[in-house]
């Protein structure tokens, strides 16, 4: 072995690969590589090739061939190369994750986030914690989002008519489109964008509009947010925008929002909603009023099961009895309504005056959030529960305007920014047939979508992580968008694009930092980005009035009418979608495969429908329905659905897609055919197409059977015998000796920590959030739908939801079936829910341990169930063991291989005989063994997402929740560098140096607690020793190290639907006895 | 006769002959299919000739003045040209050996070093933690400061980070020796041996060092 000098080539940058053997071995250097046993720039010698397989098929035969081979070094690993930097970046240490804060922009705010970066790639998206009033959660959609900003999907290239443009001269196209506009001054020049709250944006909009005085600027959300802004600038007389303080509120009525699921800022509504909700501690109570099963329904004390278009009678009704105090007459409101419900309703609104918060769903139409309103000031809650802060400007006309625009005008160009109007215009509209009008259509987007096909111009967008921007939160703080590595396929944020046409080619960082001229000193501006906010930039307003009349009101309530439904006069409600939103997230694998909420249903939409209806209509789950409306028609699959209200149609928005991506293109169906901008509508028909739909759902079981999994009492009840839960662990099996020492009893005696969690399900609503952060950080494969009806999904933690009725009108025999002989039985129409998040619960005695037959699955000293995947071999006898049913299976290559490509020759069942393109999958794997493989581009994408912490698994492999390993590691290792020659190692909660679980950390409504339960002091320790702590399964000995906090729920004595106990209780009680009658309970 | 007499004794050969081709085998893959075999001694060669023996051995370097990343993170870090240029911009100023240095500090290339130390994917070492607590470079990487060219000196198997991981106590040192990569308690070896034995239990015990043998210390 001898240093060589000559062979010092300077290296290339990027992918290297080999070309061929022949080609190479022609090469005078490959002789010359052939004397030497490594070569050193070996890859250099040719430009391009394929794969490492290659790589290895050239060593062996050089081996071969020059007869120097030694069998220790044909067995050694493939050369790998350590590529440094060539100057050293200051302050960056490589292996170190580095974090900057940012915010990700919604309809009406922005969330604030603290992103991880590894090496210049976001890998994890967490709340910023350090933001006014915020615990570091967030939502579903910003834990997604990241998956967007790797999706091989994603709009790549500038295109021309459909033809790929270099990027220049698509630029240039944009500076004579501004040199043409700017010579007659923007005729024929007509923006159409989505709302922002962006202070930049909103500049570069007036700028616009002052140098292309002509021009038209139209906005257009499929979901309309904007309705709260709205309503209140109507009702209080000047622009302002309501923020909800669900935390100081004591009642909360809901008129159909969904604040906890489908409205805007739901993250924070939850946060507020479960602090003001601590068992025991001053609980506020939460009436819903609802025609859809919501979470916000599900986390309800009292709800009510309505059409959605008569919530604005009832509201009315509620009014009144809130203003006179007397019971509201029959004729104002349903004819089958519970009118005590109403009248004990409001009198409980008027008994907590100035402490009352009614809010009026963004689906409903203005009358409803007027009379929220109108509530809200008659009991003096203005400026307490609903603060009020400065609105924004109206930024622009609507859509529909740009229709009639479109059609009375000339457009020559019409700029069209992210959306995607193809597919989420009203159908009724024909936007597609309107776009056609512009003579140019140039489209600024994420994907190549249905709006990009209809475009001349496709200009590639930036990821929100890849641009400059900035926003203001829905409580008017101003937060930055900076950008956590450069656009990986060289797209335009809006800012650059806009600014461009602008003619003014503005770096974007100037464009955001020019709009905020206090910022000009540099030392401010750093520490607005290192913050991610600017503290106090929020402002309420002080003695804004009411100015809208009852009369007013009365007026509108005539207008929206009193409409009767029934079989053959349906009603729709369409929402916003818990996964998809309006469509954007439709090829987010992560999203489509993420359990809805309430329905459980993955990878589709349905038409929901209450028991009631199905019956009517003579359809049943699955069956393939035509709904007619306005004369436009669409075709779904009927869900049942426990709650909903009688002949209300439930319809997902944003599925049916047909240029999503490989994820999202044909899923579901497409709502919008029938939408027409309006959110509830009357008058559907339905017809029974005769065909079926299979529907993926990850939890095809409604009923607990009466077991205690969740626990819960009411408040009155709970304060009386606060361990409750405890009286409902079931008989544990008498212990004669154990047979051996747990070996763990002997080595926790030396650890410095015993890791534990607590999870309120008090607090936890069932968002789901959760189940995504732990999909990102802990590189958790999606698997597609066909996979999910086989039970396949990975999830290392799931939402289980139940639904529990009386006892009395449950047929005791229909608790043990499934779903799909359920769904005409009774029980359902009136139920309560309940969500319990479940996860590897960490045993003590671990049932999957004492059955692993490699001791792939072992204890350590501190207490986690940990998976060694290295030495797993998939017999999977720890998951039939494993009570709680949280161990997850790799059975195909969910990472290697795409989900078309999951059933590759030797997966498929048929084996030998399956078919692929005509092909026999066993020939193609013969002629290429990595045909079905992702793409090396694909892949390369795919591993710039993964969490380097973390191993990613193959297939064959068990893997679980291991209470996030890497993190506990991350910090005991950093805890144990700064001791170095010290004995201070141990993690304390006072030094703040706990690790969080992804799970924990973004948790909006901080349910989960996770620490060192051996530190009495810990928060998790705590949180234990609360009288409702209980184990799951408990009464099995498997020793959960996670427990939960009984539910306890807060109905009022004198609402007609009360009961002392909560219907699963009732259940338990049906099936075990009285709890805490322990003569009879003989639990000897 | 369809078989002859001397076929009795075939079971018993053909058995023997199993057996110890059985037993070949199985030396073989124990001796030479393990790392101990497999890894240790690699050295390929290096684009640059930079000799650890003169850097570190001679003129005496830290360790940490080159791979500062070895107190912070779980990589080491391999120094950027511009750190070489720190003492080759007056030092060999126009040695063409250095040629590739001087061009990588230029255009920001990188070099292309061979990866000599490597663990496996699914194991996660961590270097802060070691060298902070006390356990030197040599014990893993062996003499670095006497190689001209850097070759894989211990095996690095599972069995060898057990070995420490079992009884740290046998290679702990004061932190401050660290990346003394000839440092002993004493010139006199046997005093050594009896002093680490000491001190050892006594870092362990003052330290709180666990010896950490569950899957989540290395595996996640």
């Amino acid at each position: 072995m001898k240093n060589n000098l000559n062979n010092s080539t300077s290296p290339v940058t990027g992918r290297r690969y080999w070309r061929s053997l022949d080609e190479l071995a022609d090469t005078p250097e490959f002789k010359d590589w052939l004397h030497r046993e490594f070569p050193v720039g070996a890859s250099e010698l040719v430009e391009d090739g394929q794969s490492r397989r290659n790589f290895l098929k050239i060593m062996s035969a050089s081996f071969a061939f020059a007869g120097i081979a030694t069998l220790g070094s044909g067995c050694r690993r493939p050369e790998e190369k350590l590529e440094p930097f060539g100057q050293q970046p200051e302050n960056y240490t490589f292996g170190e994750a580095q974090y900057f804060a940012t915010a990700m922009p919604t309809r009406t705010g922005a969330i604030p986030l603290v992103v991880k970066s590894y090496e210049g790639r976001p890998i994890k998206i967490e709340g910023n914690a350090l933001f006014p009033g915020s615990n570091g959660g967030t939502d579903r959609y910003a834990q997604a989002s990241i998956l967007d900003l790797y999706d091989p999907d994603r709009a790549r290239h500038f295109k021309h008519d459909g033809k790929v443009v270099v990027r220049e001269e698509a630029l240039n196209f944009l500076d004579e489109l501004s040199k043409k506009f700017a010579a007659n001054s923007g005729e024929g020049l007509a923006f159409l964008s989505e709302s922002s709250t962006s202070p930049s944006r909103w500049r570069v909009q007036q700028n616009i509009a002052s140098k292309f005085p002509k021009s038209q600027w139209f906005t257009y959300d499929a979901i309309d947010s904007g309705i709260h802004q709205r309503a209140a600038t109507q009702a209080f007389g000047q622009p302002v925008h309501p923020v909800f303080h669900f935390d100081k509120a004591k009642v909360i009525l809901s008129l159909d929002c969904d604040f906890l699921g489908g409205e805007d800022g739901a993250h924070e509504h939850i946060r507020k909603f479960a602090a003001g909700r601590k068992a025991g501690q001053g609980m506020s109570r939460l009436y819903a009023i609802e025609s859809l099963f919501t979470l916000t329904g599900a986390n309800a004390d009292h709800r009510l099961r309505v059409a959605a278009s008569s919530v604005a009678q009832i509201a009315a009704a509620i009014l009144g009895a809130v203003i006179s105090g007397q019971t509201p007459g029959v004729t104002t409101v349903p004819a089958d309504l519970d009118l005590k419900w109403i009248s004990e309703c409001a009198n409980d609104l008027a008994k907590n005056r100035g402490n009352v918060l009614v809010i009026a769903g963004q689906r409903q139409p203005l009358v409803v959030h007027l009379l929220a309103h109108a509530i809200n000031t008659a009991l003096d809650c203005i400026g307490n529960t609903v603060a009020l802060i400065p609105g924004t400007d109206n930024r622009g006309g609507a859509s529909g305007q740009l229709a009639k625009y479109l059609d009375g005008h000339a457009v020559d160009t019409l700029v069209i920014l992210g959306g995607n109007p193809v597919q989420n215009s009203p159908g009724q509209m024909n936007w597609a047939a309107l776009q056609k009008k512009a003579k140019t259509v140039v489209r600024l987007g994420y994907y190549e979508d249905e709006t990009a096909e209809l475009a001349n111009w496709n200009f590639p967008a930036a990821h929100y992580l890849e641009s400059w921007g900035d926003a203001t939160t829905s409580d008017g703080t101003l937060v930055p968008v900076q950008p956590l590595i450069q656009p990986l396929f060289g797209g335009l944020s809006e800012l650059d694009f806009l600014w461009r046409i602008l003619g003014q080619s503005l770096g974007s960082i100037l464009a955001v930092r020019s709009t905020h001229g206090s910022f000009v000193d540099g030392e401010q501006w750093k520490k607005f980005l290192f913050n991610g906010f600017v503290a106090g930039s929020s402002k309420s307003l002080e003695n804004v009035k009411m100015v809208k009349s009852t009369s007013a009101l009365n007026q509108l309530l005539v207008e929206a009418g009193k409409p009767v439904l029934s079989a053959s006069n349906l009603e729709v409600v369409f929402f916003r979608d818990a996964k998809v939103d309006d469509g954007r997230y439709a090829n987010n694998g992560w999203m489509q495969e993420l359990p809805d909420p309430i329905t459980k249903m993955t990878w589709d939409n349905a038409v929901l429908v209450s028991r009631k209806t199905a019956r009517d209509l003579g359809v049943a789950n699955g069956d393939l329905v035509e709904i007619s409306l306005n004369g436009q028609k669409v075709i779904g699959p009927i869900w049942t659905q426990p709650g909903m209200a009688d002949y209300s149609l439930g319809l997902a928005l944003g599925y049916g897609r047909e240029r999503a991506g490989r994820v999202g293109t044909g899923v579901g169906f497409n709502a919008y055919k029938i939408f027409s901008g309006k959110y509830i509508e009357t008058g559907a028909t339905i017809h029974k197409t005769g065909e079926t739909h299979v529907i993926a759902c990850t939890q095809d079981h409604w009923s607990m059977e009466g077991r205690p999994a969740v626990r819960e009492a009411n408040l009155a009840e709970f304060t009386k015998l606060p361990n409750f839960a405890e009286e409902m662990h079931g008989k544990e099996p008498p212990i004669v000796k154990s047979l051996y020492p747990n070996p763990f009893d002997e080595a926790k005696k030396t650890a410095l920590h015993q890791w534990g969690m607590a999870i309120d399900l008090t607090s936890c609503v069932g968002c789901g959030t959760c189940v995504v952060a732990c999909q990102s950080e802990n590189n958790i494969p999606i698997v597609g739908k066909d996979q999910v009806k086989r039970g396949r999904e990975m999830h290392w933690m799931r939402i289980d939801r139940y639904y529990t009725a009386d006892p009395k009108k449950e047929n005791p025999a229909d608790k043990f079936k499934t779903d799909e002989d359920q769904q005409f039985s009774e029980w359902i129409d009136d139920v309560q829910a309940v969500n319990q998040p479940m996860l590897c619960q960490h045993c003590e005695m671990a049932p999957c341990e004492s059955v692993c037959p490699v001791n792939a699955t072992v204890h350590d000293q501190e207490g986690l169930n940990v998976m060694a995947y290295n030495r797993c071999i998939g017999t999977r006898y720890c998951s039939n063991n494993c009570p709680y049913k949280v161990r997850r299976f790799n059975y195909l290559d969910f990472n290697k291989r795409p989900l078309s490509e999951l059933k590759g020759p030797i997966y498929s069942s048929a084996m030998l005989g399956h078919k692929t393109d005509g092909e026999l999958d066993i020939l193609r794997w013969w002629k290429d063994p990595n045909s079905g493989m992702r793409s090396e581009d694909e892949w390369d994408l795919i591993k710039l997402s993964k969490n380097p912490d973390v191993t990613v698994r193959m297939r064959g492999v068990m893997e679980k929740c291991t209470y996030c390993t890497q993190r506990i590691e991350h910090a005991k290792i950093g805890q144990k560098a700064k001791a170095g020659g010290s004995d201070n190692v141990r993690l304390l909660e006072a030094a703040g140096t706990i690790p969080k679980t992804a799970c924990q950390q973004a948790c909006p409504a901080g349910a989960i607690v996770f620490g060192d339960v051996s530190d009495p002091e810990s928060a998790v320790s705590k949180a234990k020793a609360q009288p409702q702590n209980y184990g799951v399964l408990a009464d099995l000995l498997t020793k959960p190290r996670t427990t939960y906090l009984a539910r306890v729920r807060n109905p009022n004595p004198l609402m007609p639907d009360y009961r002392e106990w909560p219907h699963s209780f009732e259940e338990y009680e049906q099936l075990n006895g009285n709890p805490f009658d322990h003569e009879k309970k003989g639990n000897g | 006769m369809i078989f002859p007499k001397w076929t009795n004794s075939l079971p018993l050969a053909l058995g023997v002959i199993a057996a110890l081709t059985g037993a070949a085998v199985a030396a073989g893959v124990t001796i030479y299919l393990t790392p101990k075999y497999t890894r240790a001694g690699y050295q390929p060669v290096q684009p640059v000739p930079f000799s650890h023996k003169i850097h570190a051995g001679q003129l005496g370097l830290d360790c940490r003045y080159c791979h500062n990343g070895v107190e912070k993170s779980w990589f080491a870090n391999l120094p950027g040209a511009s750190t070489c240029m720190n003492c080759h911009n007056q030092v060999l100023k126009d040695d063409p050996r250095l040629q590739i240095v001087r061009d990588s500090a230029t255009n920001n290339t990188p070099i292309p070093w061979v990866q000599v130390h490597k663990v496996p994917d699914y194991v996660y070492f961590n270097h802060s933690v070691h060298i902070r607590r006390g356990m030197s470079c040599v014990e893993c990487h062996g003499r670095i400061d006497q190689m001209e060219e850097v070759s894989h000196a211990k095996s690095l198997s599972m069995s060898f980070c057990l070995d420490c991981h079992r009884d740290p106590a046998a290679k702990i040192r004061p932190t401050d020796k660290v990346t003394e990569l000839g440092w002993q308690w004493s010139t006199n070896d046997e005093e050594a041996a009896k002093l680490q034995e000491v001190n050892g239990k006594k870092f362990v015990h003052d330290w709180k060092v666990e010896t950490l043998q569950s899957c989540s210390a290395c595996h996640r």
